[in-house]
């Protein structure tokens, strides 16, 4: 049936779908159980159209546009789905699609609090949003559906209104968006003033014409406009607080797909509207990727709360796409087109990828949040044995974000490494010493995100439960179960097909300006993933096999040893005291040596409590707390002194509005002298 | 001879410019209604002038409208206003006299300055009584500004009204007659809002001065 429905109606099917879910959502919101089943399904249908869309035009069709004047001059309703955009279409649909399967599940705990009509209402908006985001081919255009999209999913952060943290976060996104959203008008202000045009293909075309200085304003507002979307550093502040508040499902599409959008606006304005971008704007974006990166990681680290620990690793993963993306924007301002190539392939695999395991491990949070009903890790333990299939879902999804083979993560990690490695013998000095710093990050970002997997999955399901919630849950709702399983089974076949996920990636590569003559720098021999040069060449279904070979022979050799012994149950040695939950390491506690390590950056703070027994004695303590903190130090030191700065001049300012109608009317007086003034001169 | 010649018109706009300093110099309310009213008066015969010269009925009825609301209508309604309230004198200023005729002087001598020449140009003939016009309406915007009194403002804004009249008379930016009957409404309906404020002012605060009423401001 599908076969017959083009590339260009299934992406406007899916618009349709969204818009009915959207306002089908609304029309039922006094009714729970119907608005949740008409908003998911709709965004499920919608999702499918999204990937078979995505899919044609990937797999060979051509793209399509699509344009409409609107009586406002400048804004038409431009539309092009080329092979970028379809890839960023695929990314979002199949996200979206499992989140909502997800969703089914998960909104019912709403019912009778919150209305699920007006959650169907903002998360279909906000998908349509999100498709029409990547599509946009007006400037206008894209303004208004870039609003649309960050406004409904501000709706969404606040959308359990009755959580006070959850209205914080909502302001501080609200403000921060809008902000980056400032630098992206003018951003496209200032090429409107040079190119002519708010159309996305007549800038492209006359980009050439740009004063130098003016294409570098460009990619300053581009880099703090994007880069607040897409939660760089330190522009990052909403992120680790928003994403929590948010309905799990929508979490998953936040930290997963959206903050891509701002990775899909650098493509698109840095190489596609850019061709041979000066070197500092490479160099600039590897050391962002590199900070971010390796400071996300760090203060994930520090979390116990589990969607904020999953908020952080987001910054830590835009990082690293980061660093695929600046190392090709260097080698292209070098003139080494295909390792820029490479680096590009390498900046997508991990968007792709993040996107599939975030949303994964965001879902497996949820689901545990929703039987707990507490974000805080310290009062989990021991879900394993109530939630075995969220456990091993949630593990598969911790392997994958700790790039460990033949899942996902490993085979977009491997690829940024080698283009990093290729900078380094590509360059003089100090080029170099920016890949190598780069690559030192990379790695150092990789072994503190699976010391960060192992607290998180440790604390969660491993040992005892430490509180009554945990004792008490119980495994999540089928459809949870199916949306959370798709995800983890695709970071298994995106691993283990990475090779030939690569190739697509080329393809979508090779379509942007520039880049269609350049040789393809990654070849698939034998289903394995090797660089055309010789340079590196690893093989993840040979991985996968021998993984499962080695697996089923230790398997076998257990059975064999044990297969004549009686399993016999007795007590542990406890010295004489009973096990309670009280003697596991505790998240905070298994972060501890490390935060230690970092404490430099970290700034952690020690408040140690006593109580003895006896008020004379201090041989026998009864109680004794340690309450770790970490000091914000992106707040303390930049937006703490921005703030400040900004309350003094408003002070200031306020003298102005001094209440006398004499003093308002001179304001206007001297305004109009300087008018006449500055006309004449 | 030219009724309207640019010699005459200069004559005219210089009574029209008088009436305002006049004004800044006057110290009793009294005296500016009656300024005011002559200000109008003038005003109100150079558009019965020009109606007639066109011999056109609408704008002779405009011009008759002029009249009655600003000569006749406003003054009455200031005059009741400052009996009711015992406001002989309303003239407090923030600067002194001889501050007041400098700071006009200033500006007087800046309108005849190079970065109002474009003004001018709008009508070549009357390029003199244009500035002294501009010059005008600083002069009664400067009024608005200096003084503290309510209704001393209130007659500054509307000599600022009668300043942009006579500038667009001589500049030959005159609108349609049905435009200026609409502005004369408003400015009959701005008279009596702002008399009947002033009046709710005056009982709530005991004074037209307008720094008593500071403490409106939001702490």
């Amino acid at each position: 049936m599908f076969t017959a429905v083009s590339a260009q109606s299934s992406f406007f099917l899916a618009l349709l779908f969204l818009g009915l879910g959207s306002l089908g959502s609304a029309c039922l919101w006094k009714k729970d159980a119907a608005a949740n089943w008409w908003g998911n399904l709709c965004a499920i249908t919608a999702s499918v159209f999204g990937l078979l869309s995505a899919i044609r035009v990937l797999l060979g069709g051509a793209a399509f546009s699509l344009a409409a004047d609107s009586p406002l001059g400048a804004l038409s309703f431009s539309f092009t789905v080329d092979k970028l955009s379809a890839f960023f279409i695929f990314v979002i649909s199949l996200i979206a699609l499992p989140a909502s399967i997800y969703g089914l599940g998960y909104v019912k705990h709403y019912y009778g609090r919150y209305s699920p009509g007006v959650l169907g209402f903002f998360y279909n908006l906000f998908l349509a949003g999100l498709f029409l985001v990547v599509s946009a081919d007006n400037a206008l255009f894209f303004l208004t559906v870039w609003e649309i999209m960050s406004l409904a999913s501000y709706f969404l952060v606040i959308f359990e209104h009755r959580e006070p943290d959850n209205i914080s976060a909502g302001t501080r996104y609200f403000i921060m968006t809008h902000a980056g959203t400032a630098c992206i008008i003018l951003a496209f202000l200032v090429l409107y003033r040079f190119t002519g045009s708010f159309e996305f293909d007549v800038i492209r075309e006359n980009f050439a014409a740009v004063p130098a200085y003016a294409k570098n304003i460009v990619f300053l507002l581009t880099l703090a406009g994007f880069g607040t979307k897409a939660g760089i550093i330190p522009l990052h502040i909403w992120l680790p607080s928003a994403h929590p508040a948010a309905p799990t499902h929508v979490s998953a599409l936040m930290s997963g797909v959206m903050i891509k959008t701002g990775i899909y606006m650098f493509i698109r304005i840095l190489i596609d509207f850019s061709p041979g971008a000066p070197l500092w704007w490479g160099i600039a974006v590897l050391l962002i990727g590199a900070a971010s990166s390796l400071f996300g990681v760090l203060y994930a680290l520090t979390e116990h709360d589990i969607k904020k620990l999953l908020a952080y690793h987001s910054i830590e993963n835009i990082g690293i796409i980061l660093l695929g993306l600046g190392s090709a924007l260097v080698f292209w301002a070098a003139g080494a087109e295909s390792l820029a190539m490479l680096g590009l392939i390498a900046a997508l695999f991990h968007t792709l990828n993040h996107a599939v395991f975030k949303a994964l491990l965001f879902l497996g949070a949820g689901s545990v949040i929703s039987q707990t009903r507490t974000r805080n890790m310290e009062e989990y333990g021991g879900l394993i044995r109530t939630m075995p299939y969220t456990a091993a879902l949630f593990l598969t999804g911790s392997l994958a974000i700790s790039a460990l083979p033949p899942f996902n993560g490993f085979a977009s990690e491997w690829l940024t490494f080698q283009s990093l490695f290729s900078g380094f013998g590509s360059f003089g000095r100090s080029v170099a010493g920016v890949f190598a710093l780069s690559a030192g990050a990379l790695a150092f970002t990789g072994g503190l995100a699976a010391a960060c997997f192992v607290k998180a999955f440790g604390a969660t399901f491993l040992a005892r439960p430490r509180s009554v919630e945990a004792a008490r849950s119980r495994e999540s709702a089928p459809s949870m179960v199916l949306g959370m399983g798709v995800l983890a089974l695709l970071t298994l076949v995106i691993g283990i097909f990475s090779g030939v996920v690569s190739r697509v990636l080329s393809v979508v590569v090779a379509d942007r300006p520039g880049f269609s003559t350049v040789p393809v720098p990654v070849s698939v021999p034998a289903a394995s993933l090797s660089l055309g040069s010789g340079f590196a060449a690893m093989s993840l279904p040979l991985v996968f096999v021998s993984l499962a070979a080695v697996s089923a022979l230790v398997a076998f050799l257990t059975y064999l040893a044990t297969a004549g012994r009686r399993v016999k149950i007795g007590r542990t040695w406890d010295c004489g005291t009973d096990l309670t939950p009280r003697m596991e390491i505790t998240a905070t506690g298994f972060s501890r040596s490390l935060i230690s390590i970092f404490r430099g950056i970290l700034k952690p703070s020690k408040q140690t409590t006593i109580e003895y027994r006896d008020a004379d004695s201090r041989f026998f303590p009864q109680t004794r707390s340690v309450k770790l903190e970490i000091k914000d130090v992106y707040s303390a030191y930049f937006y703490r002194p921005v703030e400040r700065l900004t309350m003094a001049l408003a002070a200031q300012i306020k003298k102005i509005q001094c209440g006398n109608v004499n003093a308002y009317i001179v304001y206007l007086f001297a305004a109009l002298i300087a008018l006449l003034v500055w006309a004449v001169i | 001879m030219d009724f309207f010649s640019a010699q005459f018109l200069f004559f005219v706009q210089t009574l029209l410019f008088a009436s305002v300093i006049f004004m800044h110099l006057s110290k009793k309310s009294a005296s500016v209604i009656f300024l005011y009213q002559v200000q109008s008066l003038i005003v109100a015969c150079l558009l019965l002038g020009s109606a007639l010269a066109e011999s056109a009925i609408f704008p002779l009825f405009v011009a008759v409208v002029v009249c009655a609301v600003k000569v006749v209508i406003a003054p009455h309604f200031f005059r009741r206003l400052t009996r009711e309230l015992q406001l002989k004198f309303s003239a407090s200023t923030y600067l002194s006299g001889p501050l007041t005729l400098i700071i006009l002087a200033a500006l007087t001598a800046f309108t005849y300055s190079h970065f109002f020449a474009p003004l001018s140009t709008l009508n070549a003939s009357n390029a003199r009584a244009l500035l002294l016009a501009a010059a005008m309406m600083l002069a009664a915007l400067f009024l608005i500004v200096n003084r503290k009194g309510a209704l001393s403002q209130m007659i500054g804004i509307l000599s600022l009204e009668n300043a942009i009249v006579a500038f667009a008379f001589l500049s030959g930016l005159e609108q349609s007659p049905a435009l200026e009957l609409g502005v004369l409404f408003d400015i009959l309906m701005w008279i009596i809002i702002a008399t009947v404020f002033a009046s709710m002012v005056y009982r709530q605060f005991g004074s037209l001065d307008v720094t008593a009423m500071n403490s409106l401001k939001e702490e």
